[in-house]
Protein backbone atom coordinates (compact mmCIF):
# COMPACT_ATOMS: atom_id res chain seq x y z
CA UNK A 1 0.00 0.00 0.00
CA UNK A 2 2.44 2.61 1.29
CA UNK A 3 4.81 1.84 -1.89
CA UNK A 4 7.29 5.01 -1.68
CA UNK A 5 6.83 5.80 1.93
CA UNK A 6 9.48 7.43 3.01
CA UNK A 7 9.80 6.88 6.90
CA UNK A 8 12.65 7.58 8.48
CA UNK A 9 14.02 4.28 9.48
CA UNK A 10 11.43 2.52 8.08
CA UNK A 11 9.28 2.66 11.29
CA UNK A 12 6.66 5.97 11.29
CA UNK A 13 6.23 8.90 13.84
CA UNK A 14 7.96 12.19 14.68
CA UNK A 15 12.35 11.40 15.48
CA UNK A 16 14.12 13.04 18.08
CA UNK A 17 14.02 17.09 18.38
CA UNK A 18 17.92 18.49 17.25
CA UNK A 19 19.95 18.66 20.15
CA UNK A 20 20.28 22.44 21.04
CA UNK A 21 23.81 24.39 20.46
CA UNK A 22 24.34 25.06 24.13
CA UNK A 23 23.65 21.15 24.90
CA UNK A 24 26.15 20.30 22.08
CA UNK A 25 29.55 22.76 22.95
CA UNK A 26 28.95 21.94 27.30
CA UNK A 27 29.14 18.01 25.29
CA UNK A 28 32.56 18.81 23.37
CA UNK A 29 33.68 20.88 26.11
CA UNK A 30 33.91 17.59 28.58
CA UNK A 31 34.82 15.58 25.99
CA UNK A 32 38.18 18.14 25.46
CA UNK A 33 38.60 17.96 28.80
CA UNK A 34 38.46 14.41 29.48
CA UNK A 35 40.69 13.74 26.70
CA UNK A 36 43.13 16.09 27.97
CA UNK A 37 43.40 14.88 31.43
CA UNK A 38 43.71 11.31 30.57
CA UNK A 39 46.53 11.92 27.81
CA UNK A 40 48.86 14.57 30.16
CA UNK A 41 48.17 13.90 33.65
CA UNK A 42 46.85 10.12 34.01
CA UNK A 43 48.49 7.33 35.00
CA UNK A 44 51.31 5.78 33.32
CA UNK A 45 51.65 2.33 33.87
CA UNK A 46 49.07 -0.14 31.91
CA UNK A 47 46.47 -1.02 34.76
CA UNK A 48 43.38 -2.56 32.84
CA UNK A 49 43.77 -6.31 31.94
CA UNK A 50 41.26 -9.33 30.96
CA UNK A 51 42.77 -11.48 33.57
CA UNK A 52 41.92 -9.79 36.53
CA UNK A 53 39.79 -11.95 38.61
CA UNK A 54 36.71 -9.74 38.73
CA UNK A 55 34.12 -10.30 41.37
CA UNK A 56 32.61 -13.88 41.12
CA UNK A 57 28.97 -13.95 41.10
CA UNK A 58 27.26 -16.28 43.37
CA UNK A 59 28.06 -20.24 41.60
CA UNK A 60 24.33 -21.18 40.83
CA UNK A 61 24.38 -17.91 38.59
CA UNK A 62 27.55 -19.30 36.18
CA UNK A 63 24.95 -22.93 36.79
CA UNK A 64 22.36 -21.20 35.23
CA UNK A 65 24.11 -19.18 32.48
CA UNK A 66 25.69 -23.03 31.38
CA UNK A 67 22.66 -24.90 31.68
CA UNK A 68 21.38 -26.58 28.90
CA UNK A 69 18.00 -26.62 30.39
CA UNK A 70 17.84 -22.47 30.30
CA UNK A 71 19.88 -22.28 27.12
CA UNK A 72 17.25 -24.29 25.34
CA UNK A 73 14.56 -22.23 27.09
CA UNK A 74 15.77 -18.65 25.58
CA UNK A 75 16.53 -20.24 22.52
CA UNK A 76 13.07 -21.87 22.39
CA UNK A 77 11.52 -18.20 23.36
CA UNK A 78 13.54 -16.24 20.92
CA UNK A 79 12.12 -18.87 17.83
CA UNK A 80 8.55 -18.67 19.08
CA UNK A 81 8.93 -14.65 19.37
CA UNK A 82 10.26 -14.95 15.38
CA UNK A 83 7.74 -16.48 14.42
CA UNK A 84 4.83 -14.55 15.86
CA UNK A 85 6.62 -11.35 14.08
CA UNK A 86 6.74 -13.66 10.66
CA UNK A 87 2.93 -14.28 11.00
CA UNK A 88 2.19 -10.46 12.02
CA UNK A 89 4.85 -9.75 9.07
CA UNK A 90 2.97 -12.74 6.75
CA UNK A 91 -0.73 -12.37 7.47
CA UNK A 92 -1.14 -8.66 9.73
CA UNK A 93 -1.80 -6.24 7.58
CA UNK A 94 0.33 -5.07 4.81
CA UNK A 95 0.86 -1.26 5.59
CA UNK A 96 2.53 0.94 8.63
CA UNK A 97 0.70 -1.09 11.40
CA UNK A 98 2.20 -3.77 10.43
CA UNK A 99 4.45 -4.92 13.51
CA UNK A 100 7.82 -6.20 11.74
CA UNK A 101 9.23 -2.63 10.67
CA UNK A 102 9.18 -1.89 14.59
CA UNK A 103 10.48 -5.75 15.51
CA UNK A 104 13.33 -5.61 13.28
CA UNK A 105 14.82 -1.90 13.05
CA UNK A 106 14.15 -1.09 16.87
CA UNK A 107 13.62 -4.21 18.99
CA UNK A 108 15.91 -6.76 17.32
CA UNK A 109 18.29 -4.06 16.10
CA UNK A 110 18.48 -1.27 19.15
CA UNK A 111 17.26 -3.97 21.83
CA UNK A 112 19.83 -6.31 20.58
CA UNK A 113 22.57 -3.82 21.31
CA UNK A 114 21.08 -2.70 24.73
CA UNK A 115 20.79 -6.38 26.26
CA UNK A 116 24.37 -7.54 24.85
CA UNK A 117 25.81 -4.28 26.49
CA UNK A 118 23.90 -4.57 29.60
CA UNK A 119 24.42 -8.36 30.11
CA UNK A 120 26.81 -10.05 27.32
CA UNK A 121 26.75 -11.71 23.57
CA UNK A 122 23.58 -12.76 24.36
CA UNK A 123 22.54 -13.86 20.51
CA UNK A 124 25.08 -16.58 20.19
CA UNK A 125 22.06 -18.28 22.71
CA UNK A 126 19.51 -16.95 21.13
CA UNK A 127 20.11 -16.57 17.84
CA UNK A 128 16.71 -17.97 15.61
CA UNK A 129 19.46 -19.08 13.15
CA UNK A 130 21.50 -20.72 15.93
CA UNK A 131 18.58 -22.90 17.18
CA UNK A 132 17.46 -24.13 13.41
CA UNK A 133 20.60 -25.32 12.31
CA UNK A 134 21.02 -27.14 15.66
CA UNK A 135 17.26 -29.24 15.28
CA UNK A 136 18.11 -30.06 11.80
CA UNK A 137 21.71 -30.82 12.25
CA UNK A 138 21.17 -32.97 15.83
CA UNK A 139 22.03 -36.55 15.42
CA UNK A 140 20.21 -38.87 17.17
CA UNK A 141 21.65 -39.84 20.76
CA UNK A 142 24.26 -36.59 20.41
CA UNK A 143 24.16 -34.29 23.13
CA UNK A 144 24.16 -30.60 22.40
CA UNK A 145 23.90 -30.97 18.36
CA UNK A 146 26.34 -28.31 17.61
CA UNK A 147 29.09 -30.42 16.30
CA UNK A 148 31.58 -29.90 13.47
CA UNK A 149 30.42 -31.36 10.56
CA UNK A 150 32.03 -28.52 8.76
CA UNK A 151 33.09 -29.15 4.91
CA UNK A 152 35.67 -27.29 5.26
CA UNK A 153 37.50 -24.93 7.71
CA UNK A 154 36.28 -21.43 7.93
CA UNK A 155 39.36 -19.38 6.40
CA UNK A 156 41.13 -17.02 9.47
CA UNK A 157 42.15 -14.53 6.41
CA UNK A 158 38.29 -14.09 6.06
CA UNK A 159 37.93 -12.98 9.93
CA UNK A 160 34.49 -10.09 10.21
CA UNK A 161 34.43 -9.83 6.64
CA UNK A 162 30.95 -11.62 6.12
CA UNK A 163 29.23 -10.14 9.39
CA UNK A 164 30.82 -6.23 8.23
CA UNK A 165 29.84 -6.89 4.57
CA UNK A 166 26.32 -8.16 6.47
CA UNK A 167 25.70 -4.76 8.81
CA UNK A 168 26.46 -3.06 5.67
CA UNK A 169 23.16 -4.58 4.63
CA UNK A 170 21.29 -3.95 7.30
CA UNK A 171 22.28 0.00 7.18
CA UNK A 172 21.94 -0.60 3.83
CA UNK A 173 18.29 -1.46 3.90
CA UNK A 174 17.93 1.16 7.04
CA UNK A 175 19.17 4.37 5.70
CA UNK A 176 20.06 4.13 2.27
CA UNK A 177 17.84 1.87 0.35
CA UNK A 178 14.48 3.17 -1.54
CA UNK A 179 12.00 2.51 0.90
CA UNK A 180 13.20 0.96 4.13
CA UNK A 181 9.80 0.87 5.78
CA UNK A 182 8.41 -1.99 2.78
CA UNK A 183 7.41 -4.76 4.31
CA UNK A 184 8.34 -6.30 0.66
CA UNK A 185 12.08 -5.03 1.40
CA UNK A 186 12.50 -6.22 5.08
CA UNK A 187 11.39 -9.50 4.23
CA UNK A 188 13.49 -10.06 1.42
CA UNK A 189 16.41 -9.02 3.30
CA UNK A 190 15.60 -11.46 6.28
CA UNK A 191 14.96 -14.15 3.70
CA UNK A 192 18.68 -13.59 1.64
CA UNK A 193 20.33 -13.10 5.45
CA UNK A 194 18.52 -16.82 6.36
CA UNK A 195 20.17 -18.14 3.09
CA UNK A 196 23.02 -17.04 3.56
CA UNK A 197 23.51 -17.90 6.85
CA UNK A 198 22.84 -21.31 6.47
CA UNK A 199 24.63 -21.78 3.08
CA UNK A 200 27.72 -21.03 5.09
CA UNK A 201 26.97 -23.28 7.61
CA UNK A 202 26.75 -26.14 5.62
CA UNK A 203 30.16 -25.30 4.24
CA UNK A 204 31.50 -24.36 7.12
CA UNK A 205 29.58 -25.46 10.32
CA UNK A 206 27.93 -23.20 12.95
CA UNK A 207 31.70 -21.14 13.12
CA UNK A 208 30.24 -19.51 10.61
CA UNK A 209 27.73 -18.23 12.69
CA UNK A 210 30.25 -16.54 14.88
CA UNK A 211 32.11 -14.89 11.78
CA UNK A 212 29.44 -14.04 9.53
CA UNK A 213 26.08 -13.51 11.48
CA UNK A 214 25.64 -9.38 11.50
CA UNK A 215 24.09 -9.46 14.45
CA UNK A 216 25.96 -12.23 16.65
CA UNK A 217 29.34 -10.17 15.47
CA UNK A 218 27.36 -6.89 16.69
CA UNK A 219 26.49 -8.45 19.82
CA UNK A 220 29.71 -9.97 20.67
CA UNK A 221 31.54 -6.74 19.71
CA UNK A 222 29.24 -4.51 21.92
CA UNK A 223 29.10 -6.75 24.89
CA UNK A 224 32.77 -6.05 25.60
CA UNK A 225 31.82 -3.17 27.29
CA UNK A 226 29.26 -5.32 29.74
CA UNK A 227 30.54 -5.26 33.68
CA UNK A 228 29.63 -9.20 33.12
CA UNK A 229 32.00 -11.22 32.08
CA UNK A 230 33.80 -14.97 32.68
CA UNK A 231 36.92 -15.51 34.44
CA UNK A 232 39.24 -16.78 32.16
CA UNK A 233 40.73 -19.16 34.92
CA UNK A 234 37.78 -20.63 36.26
CA UNK A 235 35.02 -19.90 33.41
CA UNK A 236 32.87 -18.33 36.60
CA UNK A 237 30.58 -15.42 35.73
CA UNK A 238 32.29 -11.96 36.98
CA UNK A 239 31.19 -8.52 37.50
CA UNK A 240 33.91 -6.04 36.94
CA UNK A 241 35.37 -2.68 35.50
CA UNK A 242 34.41 -2.86 31.51
CA UNK A 243 37.62 -1.39 30.66
CA UNK A 244 39.28 -5.01 31.89
CA UNK A 245 37.04 -6.22 29.60
CA UNK A 246 36.97 -4.16 26.37
CA UNK A 247 40.51 -5.72 24.99
CA UNK A 248 39.06 -9.04 25.03
CA UNK A 249 37.56 -8.00 21.89
CA UNK A 250 39.34 -10.70 19.33
CA UNK A 251 40.77 -9.23 16.65
CA UNK A 252 40.82 -10.52 13.43
CA UNK A 253 40.79 -9.40 9.69
CA UNK A 254 37.48 -7.02 9.59
CA UNK A 255 37.35 -5.83 13.22
CA UNK A 256 38.24 -2.59 12.46
CA UNK A 257 35.64 -2.36 9.21
CA UNK A 258 32.59 -3.79 12.07
CA UNK A 259 33.16 -0.63 13.95
CA UNK A 260 33.27 1.69 10.72
CA UNK A 261 30.28 0.08 9.59
CA UNK A 262 28.27 0.67 13.36
CA UNK A 263 30.09 4.16 13.66
CA UNK A 264 29.80 5.58 10.45
CA UNK A 265 26.36 4.62 9.66
CA UNK A 266 24.83 6.21 13.12
CA UNK A 267 26.40 9.15 11.74
CA UNK A 268 25.16 9.20 8.39
CA UNK A 269 21.33 8.23 9.60
CA UNK A 270 21.88 12.07 11.31
CA UNK A 271 23.86 13.88 8.53
CA UNK A 272 21.14 12.12 5.98
CA UNK A 273 18.29 14.04 7.56
CA UNK A 274 20.12 17.87 6.77
CA UNK A 275 18.02 20.10 4.47
CA UNK A 276 20.99 19.97 2.25
CA UNK A 277 21.55 16.69 1.75
CA UNK A 278 18.22 16.03 1.16
CA UNK A 279 17.54 18.73 -1.25
CA UNK A 280 20.91 17.47 -3.40
CA UNK A 281 19.23 14.00 -3.10
CA UNK A 282 16.00 15.41 -4.53
CA UNK A 283 17.57 17.17 -6.81
CA UNK A 284 19.85 14.82 -8.24
CA UNK A 285 18.29 11.30 -7.82
CA UNK A 286 16.73 11.31 -11.26
CA UNK A 287 20.31 12.05 -12.77
CA UNK A 288 21.24 8.87 -11.73
CA UNK A 289 20.87 6.66 -15.11
CA UNK A 290 18.83 3.33 -15.25
CA UNK A 291 17.54 3.02 -12.10
CA UNK A 292 14.67 5.94 -12.23
CA UNK A 293 14.46 8.46 -9.61
CA UNK A 294 13.25 6.67 -6.37
CA UNK A 295 16.54 4.29 -7.45
CA UNK A 296 18.85 7.29 -8.17
CA UNK A 297 18.29 8.83 -4.52
CA UNK A 298 18.90 5.35 -2.91
CA UNK A 299 21.97 5.50 -5.37
CA UNK A 300 23.28 8.61 -4.11
CA UNK A 301 22.06 7.84 -0.21
CA UNK A 302 24.28 4.56 -0.58
CA UNK A 303 27.31 6.35 -1.72
CA UNK A 304 26.94 8.73 1.02
CA UNK A 305 26.26 5.79 3.60
CA UNK A 306 29.79 4.13 1.90
CA UNK A 307 31.56 7.66 2.47
CA UNK A 308 30.79 7.84 5.92
CA UNK A 309 31.74 4.32 6.89
CA UNK A 310 35.15 4.22 4.43
CA UNK A 311 36.06 7.44 6.07
CA UNK A 312 35.41 6.23 9.74
CA UNK A 313 37.43 3.19 8.81
CA UNK A 314 40.25 4.91 6.97
CA UNK A 315 40.91 7.78 9.53
CA UNK A 316 41.00 5.11 12.45
CA UNK A 317 43.42 2.80 10.52
CA UNK A 318 45.68 5.80 9.45
CA UNK A 319 45.37 7.31 13.45
CA UNK A 320 46.38 3.77 14.62
CA UNK A 321 49.37 3.78 12.24
CA UNK A 322 50.30 7.08 12.65
CA UNK A 323 51.34 5.69 16.51
CA UNK A 324 54.97 7.09 16.95
CA UNK A 325 58.33 4.85 18.57
CA UNK A 326 56.98 1.90 17.64
CA UNK A 327 58.30 -0.79 14.71
CA UNK A 328 56.77 -1.68 11.50
CA UNK A 329 55.43 -4.83 12.26
CA UNK A 330 53.58 -3.05 15.11
CA UNK A 331 52.77 -0.72 13.42
CA UNK A 332 50.60 -3.11 11.26
CA UNK A 333 48.74 -4.16 13.93
CA UNK A 334 47.80 -1.22 15.54
CA UNK A 335 44.36 -0.61 14.01
CA UNK A 336 43.55 -4.45 15.55
CA UNK A 337 44.85 -3.70 18.74
CA UNK A 338 42.87 -0.22 19.43
CA UNK A 339 39.77 -1.31 17.63
CA UNK A 340 37.93 -2.42 21.26
CA UNK A 341 38.81 1.56 22.02
CA UNK A 342 36.35 2.56 19.19
CA UNK A 343 33.33 0.01 21.15
CA UNK A 344 32.46 2.78 24.03
CA UNK A 345 32.55 5.56 20.69
CA UNK A 346 29.83 3.50 19.21
CA UNK A 347 27.99 2.18 22.02
CA UNK A 348 27.16 6.31 23.23
CA UNK A 349 26.83 7.39 20.07
CA UNK A 350 23.96 4.48 19.05
CA UNK A 351 22.63 5.18 22.19
CA UNK A 352 22.05 8.97 22.23
CA UNK A 353 21.01 8.22 18.79
CA UNK A 354 18.18 5.24 19.03
CA UNK A 355 17.40 5.42 22.67
CA UNK A 356 13.68 6.91 22.47
CA UNK A 357 13.69 4.78 19.49
CA UNK A 358 13.51 1.80 21.76
CA UNK A 359 11.53 2.89 24.32
CA UNK A 360 8.84 4.59 22.79
CA UNK A 361 8.78 2.48 19.01
CA UNK A 362 9.26 -0.07 20.95
CA UNK A 363 6.55 -0.04 23.55
CA UNK A 364 4.45 0.61 19.82
CA UNK A 365 5.42 -2.34 18.61
CA UNK A 366 5.04 -4.89 21.16
CA UNK A 367 1.42 -3.20 20.82
CA UNK A 368 1.42 -3.96 17.23
CA UNK A 369 2.78 -7.52 18.37
CA UNK A 370 -0.25 -7.89 20.88
CA UNK A 371 -2.47 -7.35 17.83
CA UNK A 372 -0.24 -9.31 15.00
CA UNK A 373 -3.30 -9.50 12.49
CA UNK A 374 -5.07 -6.06 12.89
CA UNK A 375 -8.05 -8.00 14.17
CA UNK A 376 -8.30 -5.43 17.08
CA UNK A 377 -6.69 -7.84 19.92
CA UNK A 378 -5.47 -6.68 23.14
CA UNK A 379 -3.34 -9.47 24.04
CA UNK A 380 -1.91 -8.94 27.20
CA UNK A 381 -4.05 -5.84 27.85
CA UNK A 382 -1.95 -3.79 25.13
CA UNK A 383 -2.78 -0.68 24.14
CA UNK A 384 -2.05 2.46 22.02
CA UNK A 385 -3.05 4.65 24.88
CA UNK A 386 -0.64 2.64 27.30
CA UNK A 387 2.79 3.33 25.35
CA UNK A 388 4.47 6.46 27.30
CA UNK A 389 6.41 9.16 25.51
CA UNK A 390 8.66 9.50 28.51
CA UNK A 391 11.83 10.98 26.71
CA UNK A 392 10.12 12.97 23.88
CA UNK A 393 8.08 15.26 25.99
CA UNK A 394 10.79 15.93 27.99
CA UNK A 395 12.98 16.90 25.45
CA UNK A 396 15.78 17.98 28.07
CA UNK A 397 15.89 15.11 29.66
CA UNK A 398 16.72 13.59 26.67
CA UNK A 399 19.43 15.78 25.32
CA UNK A 400 21.07 15.17 28.59
CA UNK A 401 21.00 11.32 28.38
CA UNK A 402 22.12 11.87 24.72
CA UNK A 403 24.59 14.46 25.61
CA UNK A 404 26.01 12.12 28.48
CA UNK A 405 26.14 8.90 26.37
CA UNK A 406 28.25 10.43 23.42
CA UNK A 407 30.50 11.91 26.19
CA UNK A 408 30.90 9.14 28.16
CA UNK A 409 31.27 7.22 25.43
CA UNK A 410 34.31 9.19 24.27
CA UNK A 411 35.88 9.84 27.91
CA UNK A 412 36.18 5.34 28.15
CA UNK A 413 37.12 5.32 24.62
CA UNK A 414 39.57 7.69 25.43
CA UNK A 415 40.79 5.64 28.78
CA UNK A 416 40.62 2.34 26.91
CA UNK A 417 43.20 4.03 24.19
CA UNK A 418 45.50 5.69 26.66
CA UNK A 419 46.07 2.24 28.87
CA UNK A 420 46.79 0.36 25.42
CA UNK A 421 48.70 3.03 24.35
CA UNK A 422 50.91 2.55 27.45
CA UNK A 423 51.05 -1.16 26.76
CA UNK A 424 52.47 -0.64 23.08
CA UNK A 425 54.42 2.84 22.90
CA UNK A 426 58.08 2.35 24.41
CA UNK A 427 58.58 4.87 27.36
CA UNK A 428 60.04 7.75 26.11
CA UNK A 429 57.17 7.88 23.26
CA UNK A 430 54.21 7.38 24.96
CA UNK A 431 52.60 11.25 25.23
CA UNK A 432 53.34 11.70 21.87
CA UNK A 433 52.52 8.07 20.81
CA UNK A 434 49.07 8.44 21.04
CA UNK A 435 48.38 11.43 19.88
CA UNK A 436 47.13 10.81 16.44
CA UNK A 437 44.43 8.07 18.11
CA UNK A 438 43.32 11.03 20.45
CA UNK A 439 42.76 13.68 17.83
CA UNK A 440 40.93 11.12 15.77
CA UNK A 441 38.50 10.45 18.60
CA UNK A 442 38.00 14.20 19.23
CA UNK A 443 36.91 14.58 15.95
CA UNK A 444 34.52 12.01 16.21
CA UNK A 445 33.14 12.94 18.98
CA UNK A 446 32.32 16.89 18.34
CA UNK A 447 31.42 15.13 14.28
CA UNK A 448 28.57 13.11 16.57
CA UNK A 449 27.69 15.99 18.62
CA UNK A 450 27.64 18.64 15.73
CA UNK A 451 25.63 15.73 13.83
CA UNK A 452 22.85 15.69 17.00
CA UNK A 453 22.86 18.85 16.87
CA UNK A 454 21.30 19.15 13.66
CA UNK A 455 23.91 21.22 11.90
CA UNK B 1 3.73 32.67 11.10
CA UNK B 2 6.46 35.08 10.14
CA UNK B 3 9.04 32.98 11.85
CA UNK B 4 7.80 30.29 9.60
CA UNK B 5 8.55 32.24 6.25
CA UNK B 6 11.84 33.17 7.23
CA UNK B 7 12.55 29.88 7.58
CA UNK B 8 11.06 28.68 4.40
CA UNK B 9 11.95 31.78 1.99
CA UNK B 10 15.85 31.02 2.47
CA UNK B 11 15.84 27.34 1.71
CA UNK B 12 13.22 27.62 -1.69
CA UNK B 13 15.49 30.41 -2.53
CA UNK B 14 18.62 28.19 -2.18
CA UNK B 15 16.52 25.70 -4.24
CA UNK B 16 16.02 27.68 -7.18
CA UNK B 17 19.66 28.76 -7.23
CA UNK B 18 20.84 25.00 -6.97
CA UNK B 19 17.97 23.55 -9.65
CA UNK B 20 18.94 26.55 -11.61
CA UNK B 21 22.44 25.60 -11.70
CA UNK B 22 21.85 21.99 -12.23
CA UNK B 23 22.82 21.13 -15.66
CA UNK B 24 20.87 17.38 -15.02
CA UNK B 25 17.22 18.30 -14.86
CA UNK B 26 15.80 19.83 -18.26
CA UNK B 27 15.29 23.64 -17.93
CA UNK B 28 11.75 23.52 -17.13
CA UNK B 29 12.06 22.13 -14.18
CA UNK B 30 14.50 25.21 -13.30
CA UNK B 31 11.98 27.73 -14.13
CA UNK B 32 9.15 25.67 -12.27
CA UNK B 33 11.10 25.21 -9.13
CA UNK B 34 11.83 29.26 -9.25
CA UNK B 35 8.63 30.43 -9.88
CA UNK B 36 6.40 29.13 -7.04
CA UNK B 37 9.13 30.67 -4.35
CA UNK B 38 6.85 33.82 -4.84
CA UNK B 39 4.03 32.00 -3.00
CA UNK B 40 6.56 31.07 0.20
CA UNK B 41 7.93 34.76 0.41
CA UNK B 42 4.58 36.82 -0.29
CA UNK B 43 2.23 33.85 1.75
CA UNK B 44 0.11 36.80 2.80
CA UNK B 45 -2.77 34.62 0.76
CA UNK B 46 -2.95 32.28 3.82
CA UNK B 47 -3.39 36.03 6.15
CA UNK B 48 -5.87 37.05 4.14
CA UNK B 49 -7.90 33.81 3.86
CA UNK B 50 -10.87 33.03 6.94
CA UNK B 51 -9.24 34.26 10.38
CA UNK B 52 -7.11 31.29 11.94
CA UNK B 53 -8.03 29.75 15.60
CA UNK B 54 -6.57 31.56 18.24
CA UNK B 55 -3.17 30.97 19.02
CA UNK B 56 -2.31 29.62 15.86
CA UNK B 57 0.63 27.88 14.64
CA UNK B 58 2.69 27.43 11.54
CA UNK B 59 1.09 28.10 7.75
CA UNK B 60 3.02 26.34 5.51
CA UNK B 61 2.28 27.13 1.92
CA UNK B 62 2.56 24.16 -0.42
CA UNK B 63 2.08 24.57 -4.34
CA UNK B 64 2.26 21.34 -6.38
CA UNK B 65 2.21 22.50 -10.05
CA UNK B 66 3.30 20.13 -13.08
CA UNK B 67 5.15 17.35 -10.75
CA UNK B 68 6.93 20.15 -8.93
CA UNK B 69 5.94 20.41 -5.42
CA UNK B 70 7.70 23.86 -3.45
CA UNK B 71 8.29 23.81 -0.73
CA UNK B 72 10.59 20.95 0.05
CA UNK B 73 13.00 20.10 2.74
CA UNK B 74 11.89 23.42 4.36
CA UNK B 75 12.00 23.76 8.60
CA UNK B 76 9.20 25.38 10.61
CA UNK B 77 8.16 25.58 14.45
CA UNK B 78 5.75 24.94 16.10
CA UNK B 79 4.63 23.62 19.38
CA UNK B 80 2.43 21.07 21.53
CA UNK B 81 -1.09 21.46 20.46
CA UNK B 82 -0.90 24.76 18.63
CA UNK B 83 -2.99 24.06 15.45
CA UNK B 84 -0.61 23.64 12.15
CA UNK B 85 -2.09 24.97 8.43
CA UNK B 86 -1.17 23.19 5.28
CA UNK B 87 -2.53 25.71 2.75
CA UNK B 88 -2.22 23.42 -0.26
CA UNK B 89 -2.88 24.66 -4.07
CA UNK B 90 -2.23 21.91 -6.21
CA UNK B 91 -3.27 20.67 -10.05
CA UNK B 92 -3.15 16.95 -9.30
CA UNK B 93 -4.50 14.21 -6.19
CA UNK B 94 -1.95 13.29 -3.98
CA UNK B 95 -2.19 12.37 -0.39
CA UNK B 96 0.33 14.13 2.31
CA UNK B 97 1.62 12.41 5.17
CA UNK B 98 2.08 13.69 8.46
CA UNK B 99 4.97 11.91 10.10
CA UNK B 100 3.51 12.58 13.95
CA UNK B 101 2.33 10.83 17.38
CA UNK B 102 -0.47 9.75 16.38
CA UNK B 103 0.11 10.37 12.16
CA UNK B 104 -1.91 12.45 10.18
CA UNK B 105 -2.91 11.78 6.12
CA UNK B 106 -4.45 14.51 4.07
CA UNK B 107 -5.64 13.62 0.30
CA UNK B 108 -5.11 16.67 -1.82
CA UNK B 109 -7.56 17.26 -4.56
CA UNK B 110 -6.23 18.93 -7.72
CA UNK B 111 -7.74 22.27 -6.55
CA UNK B 112 -6.64 25.71 -5.41
CA UNK B 113 -6.50 26.80 -1.61
CA UNK B 114 -7.19 23.39 0.54
CA UNK B 115 -6.62 23.53 3.56
CA UNK B 116 -5.45 21.16 6.10
CA UNK B 117 -5.10 21.50 9.86
CA UNK B 118 -3.62 19.09 12.67
CA UNK B 119 -2.48 19.19 15.92
CA UNK B 120 0.62 17.41 17.49
CA UNK B 121 0.38 15.52 20.79
CA UNK B 122 3.82 14.26 21.39
CA UNK B 123 7.15 16.69 20.83
CA UNK B 124 9.21 15.90 18.09
CA UNK B 125 10.95 16.63 14.65
CA UNK B 126 7.83 15.62 12.44
CA UNK B 127 8.01 15.27 8.67
CA UNK B 128 5.11 16.09 6.51
CA UNK B 129 5.58 14.41 3.18
CA UNK B 130 4.04 14.33 -0.17
CA UNK B 131 3.49 10.64 -1.11
CA UNK B 132 3.19 10.48 -4.84
CA UNK B 133 5.87 12.91 -5.61
CA UNK B 134 8.22 11.42 -2.84
CA UNK B 135 9.02 14.23 -1.42
CA UNK B 136 9.23 15.93 2.60
CA UNK B 137 7.97 19.50 2.35
CA UNK B 138 8.62 20.35 5.80
CA UNK B 139 10.09 19.07 8.77
CA UNK B 140 8.35 20.66 11.69
CA UNK B 141 10.53 21.06 15.03
CA UNK B 142 7.48 20.60 17.71
CA UNK B 143 8.16 21.69 20.92
CA UNK B 144 6.50 20.89 24.32
CA UNK B 145 4.50 24.00 25.66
Amino acid sequence: MSGTTLLAHGVGGSTDLPLPLSYALIGCVWALIATFAVVAVAWRTPRFDPDKPGRALPQWVSAAVDSAAVRAILAAAALAATAWVAVAAIWGPQDSDNALPGAFYVLLWVGLGAVSVLLGPIWRVISPVRTLWRLTHRRPGERGGATTDARRRYPAGLGYWPAAAGLFGFVWLELASPDPGSLTAIKVWILCYALAMFAGAAVFGPRWFARADPFEVYSVTVSRLSPFRRNRQTGRIVVGNPLDHLPTMPVRPGTVAVMAVLLGSTAFDSFSQFAGFRNFVDRHGAAVPLVGEAGGASALRTVGLMGFVLIVGASFTAAARATAGITPQQRREMPGRLAHCLIPIVVGYIFAHYLSYLIERGQETLVRLADPLGRGWHLLGLDTGDVVYLLSTNPTLLWGIKVACVVLGHVVGVIAAHDQALRVIPVGHQLSGQLAMMAVMVAYTLTGLYLLFGG
Amino acid sequence: MIAVKLGIAPVVAVAGVLAAGCAGPAPTSGTARTSPAGPAVSATEPAAAPPPAPAAGPVITVTIAAGVVTPTNAEADAVVGQPITLAVSSDAADSIHVHSIPEHTFEVQPLPDQRFEFTVEVPGSVEVELHDLNRTLVTIAVRPQ
